[in-house]
């Protein structure tokens, strides 16, 4: 199917994604897409939430805004793409907006200070739960776990900037999934 | 108004280089936005982070929260367009031509190789993460109790975070 062509009235695609923007909250938010789209509503089939999902994960940006635009494009052409990031994004923004004007006013008391330092702290718990999740799920063989590790210590405890990082490690990494000779 | 070009340069920048998930590019957007320019401190950085891990959306908001600490409400407008618009630009681009893109053997491989560089990015998040935010016996309690809790899936991820600010305030009052 072409792309240009709208598969989806963009009315309820504003709708779908606005609201699949707003209770994704915490790790795995691309699941939350699957639901909408694949398991809810038979707007894609599986095939193409994962192609769409690779894609967002390759290209360079923000992975749950890159899913809804590639989703977006594909449901409803550019328009889609367009609405389908103004959708998952702008409600968020205006809620972290209201909240950071009212933290840089000082409204955050040193009471709510402390709440603070207790939720930043559990956080760390949600994001070490999360990747401990994708490592599981997603790192196969000797060459990848030596290649994550690797790139961990580089950023991590050695404290190297990311693009070196990226610079020493991709190569290698590239080296160990190059293509079969001879295709 | 240079501080606006630099703003934006650095959030288009740090964009730029997220792959593979916006935790992966916390260690270098810690570097930039708190040591190199210091429109924020550490302590205001994680709480940054926090809130965007509170409120909808994508955890990279946090350009926002940023954007307005350095330069208000047009800071907050640039940094967030800087991170967004150009990379979902160039994802709406490629999308529509990814079907005939896949087929090439490079097209695969650079996606596996991609996997193991971004799973490192994103552990090196985390440990960027638990070095500014876990400073005592309480934060490293509350961090290992919301492991434990949300590794068993016994509560949602919101009331967890919610829980460990209701935990820390008690505990020092």
């Amino acid at each position: 199917m072409r792309r240009d062509m709208a598969r989806v009235p963009l009315r309820s695609l504003i709708r779908v994604f606005a609201w699949t923007g707003l209770i994704a909250l915490g790790g795995g938010r691309s699941a939350y897409f699957y639901d909408a789209v694949v398991v809810r509503r038979a707007w894609v089939t599986t095939g193409e939430f994962v192609q769409d999902l690779t894609l967002s994960q390759l290209l360079p940006g923000p992975n749950f805004a890159n899913l809804a635009v590639a989703l977006g494009c594909r449901l409803g052409g550019w328009r889609g793409g367009v609405w389908a990031l103004l959708a998952v994004l702008v409600p968020g923004a205006l809620a972290l907006l209201g909240l950071t004007v009212l933290y840089f006013r000082g409204a955050f008391a040193p009471g709510t200070t402390r709440l603070m330092h207790g939720m930043a702290a559990a956080v760390v718990g949600l994001v070490l739960v999360t990747t401990a999740q994708l490592v599981t799920a997603s790192l196969r063989g000797r060459a990848a776990v030596a290649v994550a590790a690797g790139t961990f210590m580089l950023v991590g405890p050695l404290g190297v900037s990311t693009p070196v990082a990226v610079c020493l490690a991709l190569p290698v990494s590239l080296w160990f999934n190059r293509p079969p000779r001879g295709r | 108004m240079t501080d606006l070009f630099h703003l934006a340069g650095t959030f288009l920048w740090l964009s730029l280089i997220a792959v593979g998930g916006g935790l992966g590019v916390l260690p270098e957007m810690q570097r930039q936005v708190v040591t190199r320019y210091g429109w924020v401190t550490t302590r205001e950085f994680v709480d940054g982070y926090t809130l965007a891990q509170l409120t909808p959306g994508p955890n990279m908001l946090v350009a926002i929260f940023v954007g307005y600490g350095a330069h208000g409400l047009v800071g907050a407008l640039v940094a967030g367009t800087a991170m967004f618009v150009p990379t979902s630009s160039l994802t709406g681009l490629i999308a529509r031509r990814w079907e005939r893109l896949r087929r090439r053997p490079w097209a695969l491989a650079t996606e596996r190789a991609l996997a193991p560089v971004g799973i490192g990015l994103m552990a090196a998040g985390v440990y960027t993460l638990a070095r500014s935010a876990v400073h005592d016996w309480v934060t490293a309690a509350l961090a290992a109790a919301a492991t434990v809790v949300l590794a068993a899936r016994w509560l949602p991820p919101v009331i967890v975070v919610l829980a460990g600010g209701v935990v820390g305030w008690l505990v020092r009052s």
